[in-house]
C-alpha cells in the first residue's frame, strides 16, 4: 500500500504583524527589503516579541482539526545555516519535553476518510532567495528578507494518504478550512505550500520538499510513486532520501548531497518563556470560532431547502458563503443561492476580481428580490449583475441604464402578444386544443422583448387572446 | 571518546573552520571530561523547569514600521538587495 | 576636581551648583586620557561627551528639567548598543558593526540625562572572566597591572574602579559582572533574572545572563535599578518589580537575618587570604546582628559543569548570526561558494570563541543531545530547588565571589578547565536567577578581595540593604593609578 505524509505550511496572512516583530505580516506589497526591522533581521541584541494573535489564530487552526491544544507552548531554536535565515536559526516548536506545541494530535474528515494530524507548529518563515546569472558559475544570490518572520503555521499529517487523489481532495478542504477561519487568504502567492514523504508498499520514506504549489505537489507525489514502482519492478533498492521537485523538469531530484549533514541541534528558545493558554482562554477561541463549513452546509440544506450541491459550493467557499449569509431572506434565500452559484461565480473566481469587485450584500438582496418580484428577468439579472460587480452602480440605475426592464406594461405587452398572435396562426390554433403549446408562444413573446417581458404577465395575456 | 570525524562534523556544522582537528580532540574531550560529572548529579528523574508568561501578556498584533530606512544601514547591493555567495547546488 | 565621588555624591553637587557637568566631564575626559595607555578600559571613547555636558549644564541653568542622572559619566561594555555607534564585542568579527537602535537601557538612561563616555572592554562576546580573549587586548587590573582586572565586564569594572566614569553597565553570565567587580574592588550586581531588560545587549547565553550596574556603592548601584529595572515590551523574559524603590531603606540594617555561608564556596582550592577575609566577613556581619550558619548545597558540585554546557549550547546558536553577510566587516562575497564563504568570514573569531562554538556544536549535536544538554538543564532544575529550599531558612547566602585572587596575565589563559574553578561561587546565581552582588571587602597583598551575597528572586532590595551593611563595615584603600 502506498503510504503518503504531508507538512503543509500555511502562512497567517490575515495578522497585522510578523510573529516576533511589528513588520508587516503580508510582506508582498513592499519594494526590496522595505518590511524589516532590527527584530526581523536579527540584528545582534534583538530578542523576540510574540504576537499574541499569532498564537491565538494558530491554536484556532489547532482546534478546526480537531487537535489537542496544550497549555503551555514552547519554543525551540532549529539550527541552521542558510542566507535567507537572518539568525542562522529559526525560532519553530517541537514535543521533545511533553506536548508543548500549538496543536498536539487530531483529525480530519476527507469525504468517508478520516485523515490524521500528528502536530500543529507555529513558527517562522524565512526570507527569499532571488538567483541571478544563468550558468552556476556566474550565478549570484540575492536576499530579500521581506517575508522572513512571517507567522507560518505547520501542519504535520500521518502518512494516511494512499494516492494523489486523495491528497488533492485534502488539501482542497484544507484551504477552504483555513479561509473560512479568516485565519489565511490560502490563494495569496506562497500563502500556503506544502512537502511530502512518499512511501510504496515495501519501500522506504522518501521526502519531497521544495514544491512551489498545490498543484505541482500532486505531480511531484505521483511522480514519485511511479518512480518507486519502477525502480521496485526492477527490484533496485529505494533510498531512504530527501528529494527536491525540480519545477523545470517536473521530476524529483536526489538531494542527499545538501541534506546528510543535516543535525539541527534542536534546543529550547530562551527569550521566550513557555506561554500559558489557560483553559479559559481556548474555550474563548473554541466559542469565536466561525461556523464550520459542514455546519453552513447543513444549516443551507435544512434551512433554505437549498439542493445539496449548491449548498456544497455555497458553504466551502468563505466569499460566497459571507456574501450569501449577509443578503438572504428567508423569502431569497433560494435565488440568493442561484445567483451565486450560477451567476456570480463566473465573474469573481479570481483573488484579483474579487478584490475589485463592487457588489455589496445590498446589491444582491436587492436582485434577488426583484427577480421573485418579476422587476427583471432572470436572463437579464444576469447582465446587471455583470454591471453592478463592475461599477458597483445601484440596481435601478443599472436597470435603467441598460434598459433590462421587464415589460409590465399591459398595453405595450399587449401590442406585441398581438403581434406574435397573427404571425403564428398554425400555434394559435394548436395552442387552443393543447394548451402546453402555449409556452412556444410564450417563447416567442421573449424573443421579440429580448428576454424582458414579465413571464406571468405574458402568459396570462396570452390565454386571454387566445382562449 | 571524542573523534577526528566528530570533530570535522561539528566543525562543518558549526561553520567554524579549524586547523588542526586532532588538537581540537584533545581539547573537546579535556571539556567533555568535565562535562561528565554531570552524570552522577542524580538527576535522571528531575523535571525542567521554565519561566513562563501568559497569553494575554504578549504583543499585540499590530504593523508598526521601523522608523529608519534599515537596510541602508547594512550592506546592500543591486539597489536594496543583500547579497549572498553563489549556493552550491 | 575630585573624581573620585560616588554617583549620589555626584548628583548632589550637581545639582547645588558646586560642580559644572562640564568641568566634570572635562576633567574625567582628561583623566581617562591619562590612564588608558596603562588600563586599556575603553574600545571607544565617547569625543562628544563635553557637549553632552554643555547641554545639560545649560539645562540646568535655564531651569528645565533634568533627568535624574544630571550629566553623570558612564561606560557601557562594548556589547550593549547605543544607536549609531560601534557595538563590537571585541570582536574583528564586529569590528564594523553600528548599532541602529538603542538597547532598552540605554533608552532610559539617556531619559536621564546620562552621558555615555565610551565603551569598554570584554572578553569577545563576553566569554572569558580576565579580558584577555578580547580581540583588542587586555585591560589591565588598576591595583597592579599586571594582573588581570577579571572578566568578562573587565573594561567596565576598571573604569569604576579607575575614576574614568562613576559607573559602567557591564553583563553577566557566569559572574561577569561580580568577577572584575571583586579582581578590581568595586560593587558589582547582577539582579534577579528578568530584572532588567536585555533588549540591546548581544546575546551569549540568553536564558541566564543579565545587565548588571557596576558601581562604587551599593547605593550607587541601588540608585541605578531604579532606573534601569522593570517590565520591557521588548523582552518577553523581563517581570513586573512595579516600580520598586531600591533607594528608599536601603539603611534597614540586617539585623536578625539569617544568613546561609554556603560550604561548596569555601573548599577546595581557596586562597587563604580569600578564606581570612570571609570569615572576617562573617564576623562583621554578626556584629551588625546577622546570624551566621553554614549551610551545605552538594548540587553546586555540578554547577560549574552544567554552566558551560548550557552556555555553549546557547552561544553556538546566538552566534550564529555572524555570516558577514548582512554586517560585518569588510570581505566580499564574490568567488565563493556559501559554505566556505561563511567558514572563512567566520575565522575572524578568536580563539576562545572558535573553542566555545565547537564546544557548543557538540553538546547539542544529535548524539549527545541528551546526554549533556538535557542533563544540564536538569542539574539547573534541581539546584533551583536546592536553593529555594535553603532560602526557606536563610535570609541570604553568603560567599566570597571568587576564591582566588587577580591572576597575572597570562597565567590561565591556557587553561581552561583551571579557569573553571575561579566561576564556581558565581554562576548558581545564574543558573538559579537569583540576585547576587559582590561588594568589595579586603585588600591582599595589594589585590581586591570581593565578598558576595545572593537572596532569593526578586529579593533585589532586601539584599541591596544587606549589602549596604556590611559595606559600610570596612574602609578601603584608594587605588594609586
Amino acid at each position: 500500500m502506498t503510504k503518503i505524509g504531508l507538512e503543509i505550511h500555511c502562512q497567517l496572512t490575515n495578522l497585522e504583524s510578523k510573529l516576533f516583530c511589528s513588520c508587516k505580516a503580508n510582506y508582498r506589497e513592499f519594494e526590496i527589503n522595505e518590511n524589516i526591522c532590527p527584530i526581523c533581521m536579527g540584528l545582534p541584541g534583538t530578542l523576540p516579541r510574540l504576537n499574541q494573535e499569532a498564537v491565538k489564530k494558530a491554536t484556532t487552526i489547532a482546534m478546526a482539526l480537531n487537535c489537542s491544544t496544550p497549555e503551555k507552548i514552547a519554543f525551540f531554536r532549529k539550527n541552521y545555516f542558510y542566507p535567507d535565515l537572518p539568525k542562522n536559526f529559526q525560532i519553530t516548536q517541537l514535543n521533545i519535553y511533553g506536548d508543548t506545541s500549538i496543536g498536539g494530535t487530531g483529525s480530519i474528515l476527507v469525504g468517508d476518510k478520516k485523515i490524521r494530524i500528528r502536530r500543529i507548529q507555529l513558527e517562522e518563515d524565512p526570507g527569499r532567495l532571488i538567483y541571478e546569472g544563468s550558468s552556476s558559475k556566474n550565478q549570484i544570490t540575492l536576499v530579500d528578507y521581506n517575508r522572513a518572520g512571517t507567522p507560518l503555521v505547520e501542519i504535520v499529517t500521518e502518512p494516511d494518504f494512499e494516492n494523489p487523489k486523495e491528497v488533492r481532495d485534502f488539501l482542497k478542504i484544507l484551504s477552504d478550512l483555513i479561509e473560512n477561519l479568516g485565519v489565511a487568504d490560502p490563494t495569496l502567492e506562497g500563502a500556503m505550500r506544502a512537502d511530502a514523504n512518499v512511501s510504496i508498499e515495501g519501500g522506504t520514506k522518501v521526502e519531497i520538499k521544495n514544491i512551489g504549489s498545490f498543484h505541482d505537489l500532486e505531480k511531484a507525489v505521483h511522480f514519485e510513486i511511479t518512480r518507486q514502482e519502477s525502480l521496485n519492478s526492477r527490484d533496485i533498492e529505494i533510498a531512504q532520501e530527501t528529494r527536491h521537485w525540480d519545477d523545470r523538469r517536473k521530476i524529483t531530484v536526489s538531494a542527499r548531497s545538501k541534506e546528510e549533514d543535516l543535525d539541527y541541534r534542536y534546543f529550547l528558545e530562551g527569550d521566550i518563556p513557555w506561554v500559558k493558554i489557560g483553559i479559559d482562554t481556548r474555550n474563548e477561541l473554541q466559542s469565536k470560532m466561525p461556523e464550520s463549513i459542514s455546519s453552513k452546509k447543513e444549516r443551507y440544506i435544512s434551512e433554505f431547502k437549498i439542493p445539496s450541491q449548491v449548498a456544497e459550493v455555497l458553504s466551502s467557499d468563505k466569499f460566497y458563503s459571507d456574501l450569501f449569509d449577509k443578503s438572504f431572506t428567508q423569502e431569497n434565500a433560494k435565488e440568493v443561492a442561484n445567483i451565486i452559484t450560477t451567476d456570480l461565480m463566473g465573474l469573481v473566481d479570481t483573488r484579483e476580481k474579487r478584490e475589485k469587485s463592487k457588489l455589496t450584500p445590498e446589491h444582491l438582496k436587492n436582485l434577488a428580490n426583484s427577480i421573485i418580484s418579476g422587476k427583471i428577468a432572470r436572463n437579464s439579472a444576469k447582465n446587471a449583475l455583470h454591471e453592478i460587480v463592475k461599477t458597483g452602480n445601484e440596481l435601478d440605475a443599472v436597470i435603467k441604464e441598460l434598459d433590462l426592464g421587464n415589460v409590465t406594461d399591459q398595453l405595450k405587452l399587449q401590442e406585441i402578444i398581438s403581434q406574435v398572435i397573427n404571425e403564428e396562426p398554425q400555434a394559435v390554433e394548436q395552442a387552443k386544443s393543447n394548451p402546453q403549446t402555449i409556452n412556444y408562444l410564450v417563447g416567442k413573446v421573449m424573443q421579440k422583448t429580448k428576454g424582458k417581458a414579465d413571464p406571468s404577465l405574458t402568459l396570462e395575456l396570452l390565454k386571454k387572446n387566445i382562449i | 571518546m571524542v573523534s577526528k570525524e566528530e570533530i570535522e562534523h561539528v566543525s562543518k556544522l558549526m561553520k567554524i573552520e579549524i586547523d588542526d582537528p586532532i588538537e581540537y580532540v584533545e581539547k573537546v574531550q579535556k571539556m567533555i571530561d568535565f562535562f561528565d560529572v554531570l552524570d552522577s548529579a542524580g538527576v535522571e528523574s528531575e523535571e525542567i523547569s521554565m519561566p513562563e508568561i501568559e497569553i494575554e501578556a504578549l504583543r499585540k498584533d499590530e504593523h508598526l514600521p521601523f522608523s529608519d530606512k534599515l537596510i541602508e544601514k547594512l550592506n546592500h547591493y543591486k539597489g536594496t538587495y543583500v547579497r549572498a555567495p553563489k549556493m552550491s547546488s | 576636581m575630585n573624581l573620585k565621588i560616588s554617583a549620589l555624591q555626584f548628583v548632589e553637587d550637581v545639582k547645588t551648583g558646586n560642580i559644572s557637568v562640564e568641568d566634570f566631564i572635562g576633567k574625567t575626559m582628561e583623566h581617562i586620557d591619562k590612564v588608558e595607555p596603562k588600563l586599556h578600559a575603553f574600545l571607544e571613547i565617547n569625543r562628544n561627551s563635553l557637549d553632552d555636558a554643555r547641554t545639560i549644564d545649560k539645562k540646568i541653568k535655564s531651569g528645565e528639567k533634568v533627568g535624574s542622572c544630571f550629566g553623570m559619566p558612564i561606560s557601557i561594555k562594548d556589547n550593549i548598543c547605543i544607536k549609531n555607534s560601534k557595538t563590537t564585542c571585541a570582536s574583528k568579527m564586529l569590528e564594523n558593526f553600528v548599532a541602529p537602535y538603542d538597547a532598552t537601557v540605554i533608552k532610559k538612561l539617556k531619559e536621564q540625562d546620562a552621558i555615555f563616555v565610551g565603551k569598554v572592554n570584554l572578553d569577545e562576546f563576553a566569554m572569558g572572566l580576565s579580558t584577555e580573549f578580547s580581540a583588542y587586548g587586555p585591560s589591565k587590573n588598576p591595583w597592579n597591572t599586571e594582573h588581570v582586572p577579571g572578566g568578562s565586564s573587565g573594561g567596565s569594572a576598571v573604569s569604576v574602579s579607575a575614576f574614568e566614569c562613576i559607573a559602567s553597565l557591564g553583563s553577566d553570565t557566569g559572574g561577569s559582572v561580580r568577577n572584575p567587580a571583586s579582581f578590581c574592588s568595586v560593587v558589582g550586581y547582577k539582579p534577579t533574572y528578568g530584572l532588567i531588560s536585555r533588549y540591546g545587549l548581544i546575546s551569549y547565553a540568553n536564558s541566564i545572563e543579565q545587565i548588571g550596574p557596576l558601581t562604587r556603592t551599593v547605593k550607587d548601584t541601588a540608585f541605578l535599578l531604579n532606573i534601569i529595572s522593570g517590565i520591557d515590551s521588548n523582552d518577553n523574559t523581563t517581570i513586573d518589580n512595579k516600580n520598586e524603590d531600591y533607594l528608599s531603606q536601603i539603611d534597614e540594617g540586617i539585623e536578625g537575618k539569617k544568613i546561609g555561608i554556603i560550604k561548596e564556596m569555601m573548599g577546595e582550592g581557596i586562597d587563604k587570604s580569600v578564606l581570612s577575609a570571609t570569615n572576617e566577613a562573617i564576623s562583621k556581619l554578626e556584629s551588625l546582628g546577622a546570624k551566621c550558619e553554614e549551610v551545605s548545597l552538594d548540587m553546586v558540585k555540578y554547577s560549574v559543569a552544567a554552566y558551560y554546557t548550557i552556555t555553549a549550547t546557547e552561544a553556538g546558536s546566538n552566534l550564529a548570526r555572524y555570516d558577514n553577510l548582512r554586517y560585518g566587516y569588510e570581505f566580499p562575497v564574490e568567488g565563493f561558494e556559501f559554505n566556505s564563504y561563511i567558514t572563512k568570514s567566520r575565522k575572524n573569531l578568536g580563539p576562545e570563541v572558535t573553542r566555545r562554538m565547537i564546544i557548543g556544536g557538540f553538546v547539542p549535536s544529535a548524539g549527545h543531545a541528551g546526554k549533556y544538554f538535557l542533563k544540564a538543564l536538569k542539574v539547573k532544575s534541581k539546584l533551583t530547588k536546592q536553593i529555594n529550599d535553603a532560602f526557606t531558612k536563610f535570609d541570604l547566602l553568603m560567599s566570597p565571589t571568587v576564591p582566588i585572587l587577580p591572576f597575572k596575565l597570562g597565567e590561565k589563559i591556557n587553561d581552561p578547565v583551571a579557569l573553571f574553578l575561579v566561576d564556581v561561587n558565581t554562576v548558581t546565581a545564574n543558573l538559579t536567577g537569583k540576585p547576587a552582588i559582590s561588594i568589595p571587602f579586603s585588600i591582599s597583598n595589594g589585590l581586591p578581595i570581593g565578598i558576595q551575597l545572593m537572596a532569593n528572586s526578586m529579593q533585589d532590595k532586601a539584599l541591596l540593604q544587606a549589602a549596604h551593611a556590611l559595606e559600610s563595615t570596612v574602609k578601603l584603600p584608594e587605588v594609586q593609578i
